[in-house]
Formats: structure tokens, C-alpha cells, sequence
């Protein structure tokens, strides 16, 4: 049977079998086609095969002249070990990308189809890297909109296990000996265990914690895990591991430990780089959470403590206190009072009310200073002048100047009316409110304290009768800017006459009065903070019963 | 003289050999303070022979309490440095600060403080230098 023998270049010396059963048109096919013996020799090439592979000769051993990757394809193939069905044979030949389709012939020849997948692997290539970098866009605008430090690591974990890993576990920097852990699974419940634990055993976990890269997980033996870096309920044993650091700002924000099931493809070099791209994203979104709850708990923490006390009637005398800080909000104010009633009626309390220079932090550990200071020097109150100065020797230092200004007021109850001993360090003068409505200013002078080697001040004793108040305040309120203009002080005249105004009135309804107008003369602008503490003398002998309940069911009966 | 209400925070710097004038104006506040400490310190950490370190207030639109702390920082570098503090052209309100804070007399305080301050120097230097 005489074949077509139409090829042009590279007739061969006999007409092989695989011609026969694939016909010879191959030889003017656009992919490349090879033809091979069943001894692994070249036989025939077409015209694209020729491009593919120049210099080729036919009768060359196969495997000098194509990878190893087809010329091992081809002796499986001879050999009977690869069936049909099998997934197609694939492998690069110089920087193109091929798909081979084997067709044995019944002497032994293959013909072998190359197609071309060049395109298709780039496009590929493409899709995963937009993928990748879609799930890092996700990773950071997720984390970043929580600065709850535990939801975060639960986040973090959680998207680690969808899209990196079937598991995976986030080890948290220390909190003494115990480590908090976050286990994820894929599709499964994220959970949170805080326990003591060997991060030695996890081979390259000790140097993660301190921010050192990652071992290779071909380095790690998936067998050596310890219990508690596979999360409960872990389908199957554990194929293959990446423990990768979490860098923070500076400071490393954890590991992450990512785990796949012995049946599951084990991590390539590329999921390794990923991984490290997933978790530096995670690394910073989680450090700037902890540098966050971490501000916040110092800034709770000074502001519980520097909280101003709510004030009450003591010993017979009535004390109210206001206080509004300044709009500010990162910024812990310098105003403070206080009031330490007297072990017995007799006895003078102290109430002291100041301002101390500067903002934040600095202010803030000065205030707690002097409210401690002037706790333990109580019992010396019975001399204000003595008592400022060893005040201000305990806070005097070489380092800075900031200092604070006070009121002293000490009061006793004697016979329905309150006796005052006033005195001024450095501080505006405390007002005096009488019932005909007349303001005094009560002639106090003295020097600030905490900056100066000694201080001076004079004493002033008063009387309140029933009724009247004495007004301690802070610069805040005299010095509240706004008015018609914006720019004017709230200043002594217009608070002079709201007290006034406030003859007569309760110690509570006094200090609202004058925090409400400074209020609303600031109106929407900034304003320092603003406090004010009202020592009243109550009015005696007025019993005022109303009995509308009792009234007010007569009347439902009677209908 | 310029706009007292200016907010622009401006520093002047006059320097003869036995006076260093600083004028203030615009606001000396939280903000501004650590500017007028840094300028004045740096004058007086060459080796200087100022006699006098005159703070001229007259265009101070406003100071607050981070601004006196700021003065009283300076005294002492002064008096430390042998110098004489003055606190020039005052306006109103901070005299009124001074008078209330009473540090008015010891800011401008006369020759014997810094005398004093010298003595304990040359006293500490003596101590020193005996072997």
C-alpha cells in the first residue's frame, strides 16, 4: 500500500506505522509534531518542530535535543505507563510553554503533538497575581477598619486559613510566660486560647516572635508539631507548614503558623512569598491596633484617676464642682479639685482647686503630685503658708519649671454660719457672692508653686452667712474666648454679674450657672478647660410639703 | 509698632556685647514657649559675657501659663549665666499674670540672687580644684 510520501524535507526510509494510523498531513500542521522510536530515537519532525528545535537531525537520540521532562514523557509512553486518561503531559522547551499529546503507533513509534500554552500560562500567571493582590487589598482594608486588637488577629487568622492554607494559627507576642493563640480553619470557627507554650518546638517560631525571616517550610517537619499549633478537629495529619513573622511597626506583631493536610498539594516557593506579602499586611494592621489600645488604656487610665470627685453636702456645709475639659480630647487637662472632709463636724475640711501649667502628659503627672502631696499634708492645713511651701519643696526640680497655681479653703460650721480660711497661691482670687447680691473678691495674694525655691501667701478668714457663696474658679472661665466677636474673654465683669444673679441660689445651682454662660459665650469655639467649685452656706428652716400625691388619688377615687 | 492682635509668633534677636535683647510678639503660649527658651538658651550657652538679657514684651499679643513657665525656666539659665533678667514694655495682662503669681520680684530680682548663685559656683570650682 503505497502511502502518500508528500512530505517534503526529511523523507523517511520507510513509511512508519504511526503515519499510518494518524495520516501524514501532521507534516503540515501548525504546532510542532515530532515522531520518536520506541528506542527513544528521532525520527521525523515537521516544519513548526524544526523552528522549535533548530539543528535537530533526524535519527538523533530524542533526549539530546528536547527537555528531560518529554523525553521521559516519551519513555513512559513506550513503555506502556502512561495512560490516555492520565493528565496531560506539560513542560516548558527554551521560554515557551507546551502541552504534549502523545500518539503510539503499533511499531513502537510516537507522535508526539506539541500545543502551545505560552499565552495561556501568562494569562494564568496574570489572574493569579491579580487575585493575590486583591486578597492583600482585602487584607488591609479589613484590618486596618478594626483597631480592636483581638478581632484583628481574629481577622488576620481567619484569612489566612481561607486563602492561604486550609488552617492556620496566629502566636501573639507574649504576655509574660503565656503566648494568646488564635486557631482558624478553612471555613470553620476562629478561636482564641491564651496558654504557656514551647515555641521551640515549632522549628523557626522562636526566631519569627523576634522578627527574624522565615525558615523554608521544606525545613520543617510537619510531624514534630506540637498539639497546639494544629487547631482542634484538623482534618487528616498535617502535610506541610509555614511559620512566617508578623512585622510590626519596629516591633514584631507575632507569627503566623499556616498549615495544609497531607492530602492537600504541599506549600510552593510562590505561596511562601505570598505568605510573607500577607503577613507583612497583617503585621502592620495589627501593630497599629496594639500602639492604639495601648494610648487609649494609658489615656483612660490617667483620666480615671485625675477625674474630678462629685461633691456633696459635708459637715453641714454644701460643696458643688464642675469641671469641663478642653475640647481637645487626646489632651489631659491641668485642672483639678478637690475636697477632704474634716474626721469631725468641728473640724475644718480642705477643699483645694488649681491649675497646673502645660497639657498632657506632663500635666497630668503633675496634677496627681500635688493631689497626693496636699492628701498627706492634711493635717498640717491649719497654716496654708506652711503647708504651700513644703508643697512646693516636694514638687521643686532642676528639670523643668511647670508649676501649678491653687486655692486653699478650709471651712468649718459654727452656729449656722460657715467660716472660711482662704488663701491664694499664685491663683485668681475667690469670689464671694453675699444675699443682698454684692461680689466680693477676697483679698488673697501669694506665689505659685513648684518652681521658685519659697513661696509667700496671706491668709484671709470670712464669714458666710446662710445662703451665700464662696467661688473658687479656674483661669478657664474668665479666660473663655468668644462672645458676638469670637475673640472677646468671657472675663471677671461678666462673671461678677452672673453671680449677682446668683444670690441666694444652692451651691449646685451656682457652678451650673456660671459653667452654662461660659459655655455659651465660648459657643462652638475652643476653650481651655474650665472648673469651679461653689462652698455654700445652706439656708436654714425651710420645710416646704407638698402632698399632691395623696391629692392627686382623692381624685381619681372621687370619679 | 505692629497689629496687637498679630497671631504671628516672632522672635528678635539684638545682640551687643554686654546685652542680649530678645523682642517678643504674637502669642507666647503652649506652641510658642519652647521657641523663646531655645532662643534665649542658645545666646547663653556660647561663652558669653552678657550682663543683661533684656525680653522686650511690647507687640506679646498674649501668654499663658506655659509662657510664664517658660520666663521662670529663663531666670534661671540667666541667673545661672551670671546675667540680669528684664522683662520690658509690659502689657497689661502680664503684669497682671506676674503681680497675681508673685514672681514678679523674683524674675527682675536685683544683683544679690545672681551674686549669690555666682558664689556657690566659684565655691563649687574651688572645692573642685583642691586635689
Amino acid at each position: 500500500m503505497p502511502p502518500l510520501v508528500a512530505v517534503s524535507r526529511g523523507i523517511p526510509a520507510r513509511p512508519s506505522d504511526a503515519d499510518r494510523t494518524v495520516g501524514t498531513t501532521w507534516s503540515d500542521a501548525p504546532c510542532p509534531v515530532l515522531v520518536a522510536d520506541r528506542d527513544g530515537g528521532l525520527v521525523r519532525m515537521n516544519g513548526a518542530a524544526r523552528t522549535l528545535l533548530p539543528g535537530a537531525v533526524d535519527g538523533e537520540p530524542l533526549d539530546r535535543r528536547v527537555p528531560v521532562w518529554l523525553s521521559d514523557a516519551h519513555l513512559r509512553v513506550t513503555q506502556g505507563l502512561h495512560a490516555p486518561a492520565d493528565a496531560p503531559l506539560a513542560g516548558s522547551i527554551d521560554d515557551r510553554f507546551f502541552a504534549a499529546h502523545p500518539t503510539p503507533g503499533a511499531d513502537g513509534d510516537v507522535v508526539w503533538w506539541l500545543v502551545e500554552e505560552t499565552d495561556r500560562r501568562l494569562a494564568q500567571a496574570l489572574d493569579d497575581a491579580q487575585g493575590r493582590s486583591r486578597i492583600l487589598t482585602e487584607v488591609s482594608s479589613t484590618l486596618l477598619s478594626t483597631l480592636n486588637v483581638a478581632r484583628c488577629m481574629e481577622t488576620a487568622t481567619a484569612m489566612a486559613a481561607e486563602h492561604l492554607a486550609e488552617a492556620a494559627v496566629l502566636v501573639a507576642p507574649s504576655q509574660g510566660r503565656r503566648y494568646p493563640l488564635t486557631h482558624a480553619q478553612r471555613g470553620g470557627r476562629v478561636s482564641h486560647v491564651t496558654q504557656r507554650i514551647d515555641v521551640a518546638a515549632v522549628p523557626g517560631l522562636g526566631e519569627a516572635l523576634q522578627g527574624f525571616p522565615p525558615v523554608p517550610a521544606r525545613w520543617i517537619n510537619p510531624d514534630d508539631l506540637p498539639d497546639w499549633a494544629v487547631p482542634d478537629g484538623f482534618a487528616g495529619p498535617v502535610g506541610s507548614v509555614i511559620v512566617t513573622p508578623l512585622p510590626g511597626h519596629g516591633v514584631p506583631a507575632g507569627a503566623l503558623i499556616l498549615l495544609r493536610s497531607s492530602t492537600e498539594q504541599a506549600f510552593t516557593e510562590g505561596e511562601e512569598l505570598f505568605a510573607r506579602l500577607f503577613a507583612a499586611r497583617a503585621g502592620a494592621a495589627l501593630s497599629a491596633a496594639r500602639l492604639y489600645s495601648e494610648q487609649t488604656r494609658i489615656t483612660e487610665t490617667l483620666m480615671q484617676e485625675l477625674l474630678p470627685p462629685t461633691l456633696t453636702s459635708v459637715h453641714g456645709v454644701d460643696f458643688a464642682g464642675g469641671y469641663r475639659a478642653a475640647k481637645e480630647q487626646d489632651r489631659v487637662g491641668g485642672d483639678f479639685y478637690d475636697v477632704h472632709p474634716a474626721a469631725h463636724p468641728s473640724q475644718e475640711s480642705l477643699v483645694v482647686l488649681g491649675d497646673v501649667a502645660g497639657k498632657g502628659l506632663d500635666a497630668a503627672v503633675l496634677t496627681g503630685k500635688i493631689r497626693n502631696t496636699l492628701h498627706a499634708l492634711l493635717p498640717l492645713a491649719d497654716d496654708h503658708e506652711r503647708l504651700l511651701n513644703l508643697l512646693n519643696g516636694a514638687l521643686l526640680t532642676s528639670r523643668h519649671t511647670r508649676f501649678a497655681t491653687l486655692v486653699l479653703a478650709s471651712v468649718s460650721r459654727r452656729g449656722g454660719k460657715v467660716h472660711l480660711r482662704l488663701t491664694s497661691a499664685g491663683h485668681l482670687p475667690p469670689l464671694i457672692v453675699r444675699n443682698d447680691g454684692t461680689v466680693e473678691e477676697v483679698d488673697t495674694r501669694g506665689t505659685l508653686v513648684g518652681a521658685l525655691p519659697a513661696v509667700t501667701a496671706s491668709t484671709v478668714r470670712t464669714v458666710l452667712a446662710p445662703g451665700e457663696t464662696c467661688l473658687l474658679f479656674t483661669d478657664g472661665i474668665t479666660e473663655a474666648r468668644g462672645g458676638p466677636l469670637g475673640d472677646d474673654l468671657f472675663g471677671d465683669h461678666r462673671l461678677r454679674r452672673a453671680l449677682t444673679q446668683c444670690a441666694g441660689m444652692p451651691a449646685e445651682a451656682v457652678v451650673e450657672r456660671v459653667q452654662m454662660l461660659a459655655s455659651q459665650w465660648v459657643g462652638a469655639g475652643r476653650h481651655d478647660d474650665m472648673a469651679a467649685v461653689a462652698i455654700t452656706a445652706p439656708k436654714t428652716g425651710r420645710l416646704t410639703v407638698v402632698n399632691g400625691r395623696a391629692s392627686g388619688q382623692e381624685g381619681r377615687r372621687n370619679r | 509698632m505692629t497689629d496687637l492682635h498679630s497671631d504671628e509668633f516672632v522672635l528678635t534677636v539684638l545682640r551687643d556685647p554686654l546685652t542680649l535683647t530678645v523682642r517678643v510678639s504674637g502669642e507666647l503660649d503652649y506652641d510658642t514657649s519652647d521657641d523663646l527658651l531655645r532662643a534665649v538658651v542658645e545666646q547663653l550657652t556660647e561663652p558669653c559675657a552678657f550682663r543683661d538679657v533684656r525680653l522686650d514684651f511690647r507687640d506679646l499679643g498674649y501668654i499663658d501659663s506655659t509662657g510664664l513657665s517658660a520666663l521662670l525656666m529663663i531666670h534661671r539659665r540667666t541667673s545661672a549665666a551670671g546675667a540680669l533678667l528684664h522683662l520690658d514694655h509690659r502689657p497689661e495682662f502680664l503684669e497682671r499674670m506676674l503681680t497675681m503669681t508673685n514672681v514678679l520680684d523674683h524674675l527682675t530680682a536685683g544683683g544679690h540672687r545672681e551674686e549669690a548663685v555666682e558664689a556657690e559656683q566659684d565655691d563649687g570650682a574651688t572645692e573642685a580644684g583642691v586635689p
